[in-house]
C-alpha cells in the first residue's frame, strides 16, 4: 500500500498564502493559518514563525478548506476486512481530503449494539480522520426489532440508519422516527421499495430496455422517500434522504422543506456525474444502488443543488472486490468507491461545468453535513483541533485504478479526467497526507 | 508508371476460341459426355463461347456450368476480398468428361483447388484443363490441356485478360508494375 | 473482412459488413444445396460453442455451419445454475483459451456477459445470445429471409408481436430492421414493454396490424418465467396477441409469418396455423428462417476467421 502516513513527530505547521474558504459566509480570502501542536492558533495574514519542529507548507495559488465531512461511507469492519478496513479506509478519506467520515451500520455482525459502536470508536481512535459511526436502526438492519437508540446514542452513534435497505413495516418506520425525535438524532434514509426494485440492476429506462438489464423503476425511491416524508411530518422526527436519485424525489423533499417538515438529504458524486448511458459498456463499476439515474434526473439534481434543495454531497463509498465485479452485470454486487474522488468528481461537474461556486460545493462537503451530523467540524477557527484540506483546484487528472489507496479499487470513475485534486490534508492537528508536488513546496 | 503491352485483339481471341474447340472435339472424339465448367469470374464467359461453337459445329447442345473456388483456396487469412461468387453446376459430373475452363493459367493454385471442389460434386471421367494464357510461373505440378497462348511472363507482370461479357471488350494485355 | 472482428451486437455491424454477409450468405446456401455440403475453407479452425444457456436450435446451427466450412467445432455447456458466479465465466474462458481455439461462439443467460468474455480474451466472440439483449445472428438470419422473399427491405412493414421487453430477438431484429428503412410496430401489452415506450409505435392488439403488415413476427411467449407473472393468462394472450386462423387468412397477399423457434403451440401461435396447408400454410416462413439461419452463420464464421 502507499504510504500515506505523514510524520507524527511534525508539532507545528504553518500554511502560508492559501485562499481559505469560509463555507458558512461562501467567501474566499488569502492568509496564513498557524496550527499550534495540533491546535489553530493563529489565521491572519503574513504570520512568520520560524524555529524548530515546523512545516511551513505554501500554498500560494491553492484553496484551503475546512476538512471534508463524508456523511456516507462504508468502512466494512467488521466483517468484511478484505474489502477495507477503518485503516485504509480513513487513509483513503485523507487522501481525498476527508477528515470526518460517518459509517454506515450494515457490516457483520451490523453496529446495532452498544459493543459495536464502541468498537469502531476504540479501532478509530488512532486513525487519520475521525470515524463517526451510525448505528442501526433495527437489529442486524433487517427492519423488524428496534435497536436501543437510546444507549447506542449514548455509547457514540451520532445518527442511525439501516443502510442497504428500507424499514418496508410502516408502523415500526414510524415508531422509530417517534423514538429518535426524543433524542433528537438524525435518521439516514435509504429509500427503496423492494417490491419495486425487485431483482433489478439499472435505472429503468430507455437504456435498461435496450441493454436487457432488468430495471429499477424511480417510483422504488419516490414511493418510499413520500411515505417516510408523511410519517416525518407526523412525527416531527429528524429524517435525513441519503443518496438522492430521481427527480421527483427533489420535488418532494422541497415541498416538505416548504411544509416545515424537519428533513435534509445528499446526493452522490457518481449521481451528478453520470447518466444511464454509461451502461452500454456493461461496465459493472456503474452497478450502484440506487442506480444511476437519467439525463433528466441527473440534472434535477443539479437543479437541486443550486436551488438549496440538496443539503450534502456524500461519496456512499461502498468498496468491493474484483472478484465481486470482475463477473456479469446480473452477478455484481452494487456499489462504487468513492472517497478519494469525493471532492474531484463533484468539483468537476458542478463548478466546472455548471458554474456552482467553490464555496457552495466546500460547505455541501464540510460545513453542511457536520451541522446534519451534529459534529464539530467543517470550519477553520482558530482554538480548534486542525481539520484543514488544501486543494489545488487547476489540477487535471485521469483516474487509475493503480492510485487509489482504498483496498478495493471498484471506482466509477477510473477513466475519467477530473479536475481538482487534494494536495494536503491535516487531519486531528496532524500533517495527515502530502501530495508529492506539495512537500516540494514545504520547508522543514 | 505501369508500361503495357497488347498480347491479343478481339479477333485473335475469337480464332483461339474455335481452334481450341476443335482440339476438344478432336481429342474427345466427339462431343458425347463433354461438360464445360469456367471458373468465375472470366472462365465462365470462354467456357460459354467454347461451348456455343462446338454446339455450331456438332448441332448438339452443350452443358455449361460455373464454379466458384473461393471457399476451396489454400490461401485464407491473406485473401483481402472474401466474396464468393455463383457456384451453379445444374448437372451430374458423374463420368462425364469435365472440361474445366479458366483465363489464365499461372502458379496452378487455382485448378488445384477448382479440381477438389468439382471431386465434391461428383466423379468425373476425366477433368481436362482449358486456358486462354498460360503465364508460366507453375507452383504445383498442373498442366494445360488446350492452351491459347503461351506467354512468357516475369513474376512482377500482371496479365489482364479482359472479355465482352465481363469487360465490355475483348483483349489481353500484359501490364509491367513499375 | 468484417469492420470489427466479433459480433457482440447488431449495433456494431456496418451497412457494408451486412452486405457482405449477406452476398456470402447466397455462396452458402448453394453449398447447402450441394449433395457433398462442406467446402474446406476453414480447415484447421477450431470453434468452441460456449453456452451457459441451453440451446439445441442456434446451438445446431453454428455447429452445422462451422461443419460445412470443415472446421472443427466443439460444444462446451454449462448450465448457468451449476455457474454460481460470474467469474467461473471467466474461469472457464481461460481453460478454453489455453486449447488454442479460434473462435468463441458464446450464449449466456445474463445480458452483457458476451461483452464482459470478449473483453477478456483474443479471439473472436460471436453473441449467440445474452440474457434479454442481443441475438444478432438472428436478427441477420431475419433480416435475410425477408429480404430474400421480398427483394427489397425499405418501406416493408413489420409487426413484431409478444413479450417485446425480455426478448434479445425483438431487441436486435429492430434495430437492423429500423436501419433498413423497415417500418416496425411493435404489439405487445403494457407489462410486457418498457415503462416509457414513447420511442416507439406500440399497438396492444394483433388485430390492430394484421391486415396492413408485410411481416407478422410472433415472439416467443413463455408463462413459466417468473418475470413474465403479471401477465394474466393464455386465454388473455389468446384474445389479443396470438397468431389464429382467421388471423392468419386476413392477413394481405404477399405477407408472411415470422418465429424464431421453437414455437409454442397453442400460445403465441395456434395449433391450427401451425398445421395449416396450401397458400396461407407457404405465408409461415419459419423454416426458410432456419436453411437461413445456417448459411449466415456460415457466411459470418467464414468473413471472420478468412
Amino acid at each position: 500500500m502507499v504510504s500515506v502516513k505523514e510524520d507524527n513527530n511534525v508539532k507545528n505547521i504553518l500554511i502560508k498564502s492559501g485562499k481559505i474558504v469560509d463555507p458558512i459566509k461562501r467567501t474566499e480570502s488569502v492568509s496564513d493559518i498557524y496550527i499550534k501542536n495540533g491546535i489553530i492558533s493563529e489565521i491572519r495574514e503574513k504570520i512568520d514563525i520560524t524555529g524548530d519542529n515546523i512545516v511551513v507548507i505554501n500554498a500560494d495559488g491553492y484553496t484551503v478548506s475546512p476538512g471534508f465531512v463524508d456523511m456516507h461511507a462504508h468502512l466494512r469492519e467488521p466483517g468484511f476486512e478484505d474489502e477495507e478496513t477503518i485503516e485504509s479506509g480513513t487513509l483513503a478519506a485523507i487522501k481525498g481530503g476527508i477528515t470526518s467520515v460517518a459509517c454506515m451500520p450494515n457490516t457483520s455482525p451490523a453496529i446495532d449494539n452498544q459493543s459495536a459502536v464502541r468498537y469502531i470508536l476504540e479501532k478509530s481512535k488512532n486513525m487519520a480522520c475521525n470515524v463517526f459511526p451510525v448505528a442501526a436502526m433495527t437489529a442486524g438492519c433487517k427492519g423488524i426489532n428496534i435497536t436501543e437508540i437510546g444507549l447506542l446514542a449514548e455509547a457514540g452513534a451520532i445518527a442511525f440508519s439501516d443502510d442497504g435497505n428500507s424499514v418496508k413495516d410502516s408502523k415500526l418506520m414510524y415508531e422509530i422516527m417517534r423514538y429518535s425525535r426524543q433524542f433528537g438524532i438524525p435518521l439516514i434514509l435509504h429509500e427503496e421499495d423492494s417490491s419495486i426494485s425487485k431483482s433489478g440492476l439499472v435505472h429503468e429506462g430507455h437504456y435498461s430496455t435496450i441493454l436487457g438489464l432488468e430495471g429499477i423503476s424511480s417510483l422504488s425511491d419516490d414511493l418510499m422517500i413520500a411515505r417516510d416524508i408523511i410519517l416525518a411530518a407526523r412525527s416531527k422526527a429528524r429524517i435525513h434522504i441519503t443518496h438522492l436519485s430521481t427527480k421527483n424525489s427533489v420535488k418532494m423533499i422541497k415541498r416538505a422543506k416548504e411544509e416545515g417538515v424537519n428533513i435534509t438529504c445528499d446526493v452522490t458524486p457518481h449521481h451528478l456525474f453520470f447518466n444511464d448511458s454509461c451502461l452500454t459498456t456493461f461496465n459493472t463499476s456503474f452497478k450502484v444502488k440506487p442506480p444511476i439515474r437519467s439525463e433528466e434526473d441527473r440534472m434535477a439534481l443539479i437543479e437541486g443543488i443550486k436551488g438549496g434543495v440538496i443539503d450534502a454531497i456524500a461519496s456512499d463509498h461502498a468498496p468491493h472486490l474484483d472478484t465481486e465485479k470482475n463477473t456479469t452485470f446480473k452477478l455484481a454486487s452494487f456499489g462504487t468507491i468513492g472517497l478519494e474522488t469525493l471532492f474531484s468528481a463533484a468539483f468537476t461537474k458542478l463548478c466546472i461545468e455548471e458554474k456552482i461556486s467553490l464555496p457552495v460545493l466546500i460547505n455541501l462537503i464540510s460545513a453542511s453535513p457536520a451541522a446534519i451530523l451534529g459534529i464539530d467540524a467543517g470550519k477553520i477557527e482558530a482554538g480548534k483541533v486542525a481539520s484543514i484540506t488544501i486543494i489545488d483546484t487547476g489540477a487535471e487528472e485521469v483516474i487509475k485504478k493503480e492510485s487509489f489507496i482504498s483496498k478495493s479499487k471498484n471506482s466509477a470513475f477510473i477513466g475519467q479526467k477530473l479536475k481538482g485534486k487534494i494536495v494536503c490534508t491535516v487531519s486531528k492537528g496532524k500533517l495527515a497526507y502530502r501530495d508529492k508536488c506539495i512537500k516540494e513546496r514545504s520547508i522543514s | 508508371m505501369a508500361e503495357k503491352a497488347y498480347i491479343l485483339n478481339r479477333d485473335e481471341i475469337d480464332r483461339i476460341i474455335k481452334r481450341i474447340s476443335h482440339e476438344i472435339l478432336e481429342r474427345n472424339k466427339g462431343s458425347e459426355n463433354l461438360v464445360f465448367i469456367g471458373l468465375q469470374k472470366r472462365g465462365v464467359p470462354l467456357a460459354k463461347r467454347i461451348a456455343e461453337n462446338i454446339e455450331k459445329f456438332e448441332g448438339t447442345k452443350i452443358k455449361t456450368g460455373k464454379l466458384d473456388i473461393t471457399f476451396y483456396r489454400d490461401d485464407i487469412g491473406q485473401n483481402i476480398k472474401p466474396i464468393a461468387q455463383t457456384t451453379d453446376i445444374p448437372f451430374e459430373i458423374e463420368d462425364k468428361n469435365v472440361i474445366l475452363v479458366d483465363d489464365v493459367l499461372y502458379t496452378g493454385r487455382t485448378i488445384r483447388a477448382a479440381m477438389d471442389a468439382l471431386i465434391d460434386f461428383g466423379r468425373p471421367k476425366t477433368i481436362q484443363l482449358v486456358v486462354l494464357i498460360d503465364r508460366g510461373h507453375r507452383e504445383l505440378p498442373i498442366r494445360a490441356d488446350y492452351v491459347g497462348k503461351n506467354l512468357p511472363t516475369s513474376r512482377d507482370e500482371s496479365v489482364d485478360v479482359r472479355l465482352q461479357e465481363t469487360d465490355g471488350e475483348d483483349s489481353v494485355v500484359v501490364i509491367r508494375k513499375e | 473482412m468484417l469492420r470489427k472482428k466479433s459480433i457482440i451486437d447488431t449495433g456494431s455491424l456496418s451497412l457494408e459488413d451486412i452486405d457482405l454477409i449477406f452476398a456470402n450468405a447466397d455462396s452458402f446456401l448453394e453449398v447447402s444445396e450441394r449433395d457433398v455440403k462442406k467446402v474446406p475453407a476453414l480447415r484447421g479452425k477450431t470453434i468452441v460453442n460456449l453456452f451457459f444457456e441451453p440451446s439445441t436450435r442456434t446451438r445446431t446451427s453454428f455447429e452445422i455451419a462451422a461443419k460445412r466450412l470443415s472446421a472443427d467445432i466443439i460444444n462446451f455447456s454449462s448450465s448457468t445454475s451449476s455457474v454460481k458466479k460470474g467469474e467461473s465465466v471467466i474461469d472457464t474462458l481461460k481453460t478454453i483459451l489455453s486449447m488454442k481455439v479460434d473462435l468463441i461462439v458464446m450464449r449466456h443467460s445474463d445480458s452483457g456477459a458476451v461483452k464482459m468474455a470478449e473483453q477478456f480474451v483474443n479471439v473472436p466472440v460471436i453473441n449467440a445470445g445474452d440474457g434479454k439483449h442481443q441475438h444478432p445472428t438472428q436478427a441477420l438470419l431475419d433480416l435475410y429471409t425477408i429480404k430474400k422473399i421480398f427483394n427489397k427491405l425499405e418501406g416493408l412493414k413489420v409487426a413484431i408481436i409478444g413479450d417485446f421487453i425480455n426478448s434479445r430477438v425483438a431487441k436486435s431484429d429492430i434495430d437492423l430492421f429500423e436501419r433498413m428503412g423497415i417500418d416496425v410496430t411493435v404489439v405487445s401489452p403494457a407489462m410486457l414493454l418498457p415503462e416509457d415506450f414513447s420511442r416507439m409505435k406500440v399497438k396492444h392488439s394483433i388485430d390492430d396490424v394484421i391486415e396492413e403488415s408485410d411481416i407478422i413476427y410472433v415472439l416467443r411467449m413463455q408463462f413459466e418465467r417468473q418475470n413474465r407473472k403479471f401477465y394474466p393468462s393464455i386465454m388473455e394472450y389468446n384474445r389479443f396477441l396470438s397468431l389464429n386462423k382467421d388471423r392468419l387468412l386476413r392477413m394481405k397477399p404477399g405477407s408472411i409469418v415470422m418465429h424464431p423457434g421453437p414455437v409454442n403451440r397453442g400460445i403465441e401461435i395456434t395449433d391450427e396455423v401451425m398445421d395449416i396447408s396450401g397458400e396461407p400454410g407457404e405465408r409461415i416462413t419459419i423454416e426458410q428462417q432456419v436453411t437461413n439461419g445456417v448459411a449466415i452463420r456460415m457466411a459470418v464464421l467464414y468473413l471472420i476467421l478468412s
